[in-house]
């Protein structure tokens, strides 16, 4: 009797959390239909629109090009996560599998880059950016890995550190050079490490907005959160395209979460948890 | 585990350029940023400038102007003014040959700053009082050539911890690390009770478990901006249905208040980060749960342990290193809260959510004050620096021991 009572309680306090994530979701979801008209005055609180119309997303897309700043998002955050995850796999399997002078300098090297503000490498990186003619392009992706090497290495370093060193071992025996040995033997291994870093680090380039709001003052190289920022005129906010430009934009993020649920769940924690 | 030879060394290579080039290179230029009055905005300022730099060659030209317009002026002015040509003319010619043969921008030593500086002075005392007395032919041009000898010399904007006195007595730096500690206290304090019990539920072995995961980390994966956005749309006084519903259960007086009073915007920025990072939270803390062994909880039920019991004196203290890691990386995140406020509010309305690293933003990139921001970014390091020592100090030394 005592258990069912406490469910009962525990599915309610659940179903209460639920509605406070999706809620906000949802509302965005509906005004994305009301004219503008409706998103103001009486019917801003109403759940269905009098008059749905499609003109938000449609200005959106064609006039607001947010199309171009989708392609841009994926531009950089696809080049991010092929080079970072490279760089950062090759860093792996050097800390977990090599002796040298200086490992513990680096992964605190690491760490540290994890922790400090962003704001603290902006200026310079602006100023260099300026001087080599690299704002306003793709050039941006470079900076980008101040913020996802770290936790792409310490992802790749829980996991390569689970990779058991007796196949290695026999493939050296083979005559097997130590970057055959990463390629042909530790690689397929760690394909659900790198597949976890990998999403993480795409998810955090894509959330990426100082850097591109600083580097690149251009439209044409806005990515989608700086563009959705900038979906205002002088006076007010255009609530209706900011609510399509988000529906626009959420979809791909959350068909990234629903398919990788899991990775993105135990790439969060393994910075956490100790085993 | 084998020693690293220079091949082994490729392997760390890539990572050790792209860390001194985007990370270690750029902490060291904001460093020595802080110590210039350094503004890309103006000329005279827009370089680190140890020493009184002076364009000679901009200065001759100048200077051979000055004497062009002087000897065009010999038939309007009367003996007295005659007198005063004469001399400024004569100084001209004496300064000149001091930088006889030299060309571009040179480097100053004192003595020569101080003459360049009194020279300066002197060109123009004599040539406002020749202008104020007779009526001039190139009157008009004078102003400009006394800008120009002024810009020809480029004064060390070298200010050393001037930035850093300047900041500890700058009312703004207060108002904003003042923010910005609310800001990261009460998110973070909120967000660990909360996810604390979330990760507790999220623990148990209910039906659904995997979709609630699932929907806990959508807040997550949504960019900043993004998030920030929707958040200020349902907060907006006039159409906002979060402020509405506050009006209507009575938390505030009117829907407006919620953005536009200073209360309400700080509670507004910390409610939607706490909507975003509580699930990420408890899904750290949930990792920590999972790692307990099962056999734990029997013997703790085998001596007769109550669930309160059990949960403070066992489950706090096993996942005790998980919240530590989970509370130090949300506190720094908190602390360096920037898309979220610049967003949402702007650090509106007067000031009352302007964080550090918004007030270092607007500062570089709003009114291109390099050095100052830079002083207010390290600054901002240095409590990072200090928050992390003390979390290490609480959890030891192990946070780094990976291997």
């Amino acid at each position: 009797m005592k258990d069912t009572k406490y469910n009962v309680i525990l599915y309610i306090v659940i179903a209460v959390y639920l509605a406070v994530i999706v809620f906000p979701f949802f509302w965005i979801f509906i005004t994305s239909f009301k004219p503008t008209a409706e998103i103001f005055g009486e019917g801003a609180f109403s759940i269905i629109a009098d008059n749905p119309t499609l003109s938000h997303f449609k200005s959106v897309i064609f006039e607001k090009n947010m199309l171009q700043a989708i392609k841009n998002s994926l531009i950089v955050s696809v080049v991010t996560t092929v080079y970072v995850v490279a760089v950062s796999t090759l860093a792996a399997y050097a800390i977990t599998r090599f002796k040298f002078k200086g490992k513990n300098l680096l992964l605190g090297l690491i760490l540290a880059v994890s922790m400090f503000p962003q704001m603290v490498v902006v200026g310079p990186i602006y100023n260099l950016f300026m001087e080599l003619g690299l704002t306003n392009s793709y050039g941006v992706v470079l900076a980008y890995s101040t913020i996802t090497l770290p936790i792409a290495v310490w992802i790749l370093v829980a996991h390569l550190n689970k990779i058991p060193l007796s196949l290695e071992e026999s493939a050296k025996i083979d005559g097997a050079s130590a970057f055959k040995t990463l390629y042909k033997v530790v690689l397929p291994l760690a394909t659900p490490g790198i597949a976890t870093a990998s999403i993480i680090v795409f998810i955090n380039a894509w959330n990426e907005f100082l850097l591109t709001i600083t580097l690149n003052t251009n439209k044409e190289y806005h990515t989608v959160p700086v563009a959705i920022s900038f979906l205002r005129t002088q006076f007010q906010i255009l609530w209706g395209e900011v609510a399509a430009a988000t529906i626009v934009v959420t979809i791909p993020t959350l068909i990234i979460v629903l398919l990788f649920q899991k990775q993105i769940v135990s790439g969060l924690t393994s910075g956490a948890i100790k085993e | 585990m084998r020693k690293m030879g220079f091949k082994e060394f490729l392997f760390i290579l890539p990572i050790l350029i792209l860390l001194t080039v985007f990370s270690l290179w750029p902490i060291l230029q904001t460093f020595s940023y802080s110590f210039f009055d350094y503004r890309l905005n103006d000329q005279q300022k827009s370089g680190l400038y140890l020493s009184d730099k002076y364009n000679v060659d901009l200065f001759m030209e100048t200077s051979d102007y000055v004497k062009f317009y002087l000897n065009g002026e010999k038939d309007v002015v009367d003996e007295e003014g005659a007198k005063i040509i004469g001399e400024t003319i004569a100084l001209v010619d004496e300064q000149q040959a001091l930088f006889e043969g030299k060309t571009g921008v040179i480097e100053l030593t004192g003595d020569e700053s101080d003459k360049v500086g009194s020279f300066n002075a002197t060109l123009e005392e004599n040539i406002n009082i020749l202008v104020n007395q007779y009526e001039l032919v190139n009157e008009s041009n004078y102003q400009y050539i006394i800008e120009e000898l002024n810009t020809s010399l480029i004064s060390s904007n070298f200010t050393g911890l001037k930035g850093y006195s300047d900041a500890i007595k700058d009312d703004r730096v207060h108002n904003a690390l003042i923010n910005t500690i609310i800001f990261t206290i009460a998110s973070i304090t909120i967000e660990f009770i909360l996810g604390l019990g979330l990760a507790v539920i999220m623990n148990k072995s209910i039906r659904g478990r995997g979709a609630v995961r699932t929907i806990s980390i959508i807040p997550w994966a949504i960019p900043t901006a993004v998030a920030a956005l929707m958040w200020s749309y349902l907060y907006d006084g006039a159409s906002g249905v979060i402020a509405q519903m506050f009006e209507n259960i009575g938390l505030i007086a009117s829907s407006e208040e919620l953005l536009l009073s200073s209360t309400g915007a700080m509670i507004s920025a910390i409610m939607a980060d706490v909507w975003k990072t509580t699930p990420y939270m408890a899904l750290l803390l949930l990792a920590g749960f999972q790692t307990i062994p099962g056999s734990v909880y029997e013997s703790a039920k085998v001596d007769g342990s109550g669930p309160v019991y059990t949960f403070f004196k066992i489950t706090l203290p096993l996942i005790k290193h998980s919240i530590l890691v989970a509370l130090l990386f949300r506190t720094l995140d908190a602390f360096r809260v920037f898309d979220l406020i610049y967003v949402l509010t702007g650090g509106g309305p007067g000031g009352s959510t302007e964080t550090m690293s918004v007030y270092a933003y607007k500062l570089m990139f709003g009114q291109t004050n390099f050095g100052y921001g830079s002083v207010i970014v390290i600054i901002m390091f240095l409590c990072v620096a200090l928050i992390t020592t003390l979390f290490v100090k609480v959890l030891g030394t192990d946070l780094m021991d990976t291997n």
